[in-house]
């Protein structure tokens, strides 16, 4: 029987795997700014302030969460849908899944944007 | 939800305890922990957007020795999903699939040393009198 089938899956497949190895370099760049170099006895806990500081010490910051957001959205929700899909939900319920992770995404997405917008 | 497959899964991990099957898990539960981590981490940073005050605030209450324990977590979970990530990227793209095994042991061991380092880089978060408490 020949079946209709989309190379949807193939190109998430994929994308899943690029955005995985970009996500290497932006995630390892961010925790070591963030996270584990962060000169806590000098400067003390993160504040409003030093988050400026820092997002203000290049204008590659710009750019680089142009990417990053987008990047580890798809790649979290991409991931998640892969799971739900690999214990195939009924039909209905799937699309209700698909149309739930669209709107986290786009929450998400405005969301970070309104929050860099106001830390840049 | 399908629950035979979800069964069927559970049943393979016991049948099956191996590397392969190991790392497929810890993959997928790092990988879902990291997920909601992320809407987490968005919801305490979308704070800015009222202003500084309440980002001050909010940040305020999720840096402190708690915190920054479960920040060992957190980063464990990255790198976990980061390098088994890698290993899955090279069976898939370079056909490496014959090595797998050995690229396991090769992460563990990177795993391990990333670790030691990232505690002794969170060292001064974990005690209280560096924030002003107590001392």
């Amino acid at each position: 029987m020949v079946e209709r089938t989309s190379n949807q899956s193939l190109w998430t497949w994929i994308f899943q795997r690029i955005s995985g190895l970009f996500l290497a370099f932006f995630l390892v760049t961010h925790l070591n700014v963030h996270h584990l170099f962060h000169d806590f006895n000098a400067t003390g806990i993160i504040n409003f302030d030093s988050v400026r500081e820092n997002l203000s010490s290049s204008g590659l910051w710009k750019i680089y969460y142009f990417l990053f957001v987008p990047f580890i959205v798809f790649h979290a929700l991409n991931g998640l849908w892969g799971i739900i899909a690999d214990y195939r939900m009924p039909g209905n319920l799937s699309i209700i899944i698909k149309i739930i992770f669209w709107i986290i995404a786009a929450i998400l997405i405005i969301t970070a944007f309104f929050t860099l917008k106001n830390l840049f | 939800m399908n629950n035979n497959k979800l069964q069927e899964t559970i049943r393979d991990a016991n049948l099956n305890k191996n590397i392969g099957n190991f790392s497929y898990w810890l993959h997928r539960l790092t990988g879902i922990g990291l997920a909601i981590y992320l809407l987490m981490h968005t919801f305490v940073l979308s704070s800015a957007i009222s202003g500084e005050k309440a980002f001050n605030t909010r940040m305020g209450s999720v840096q402190n020795p708690f915190f920054a324990f479960l920040e060992i977590f957190l980063i464990a979970g990255v790198f976990i999903h980061m390098l088994n990530g890698l290993r899955i990227t090279l069976a898939d793209f370079f056909g490496w699939t014959r090595f797998h095994k050995s690229i396991f042991w090769i992460i563990t061991i990177i795993f391990l040393a990333l670790m030691v380092v990232t505690i002794m880089l969170l060292w001064p978060k974990f005690n209280p009198v560096n924030y002003g408490m107590g001392g």
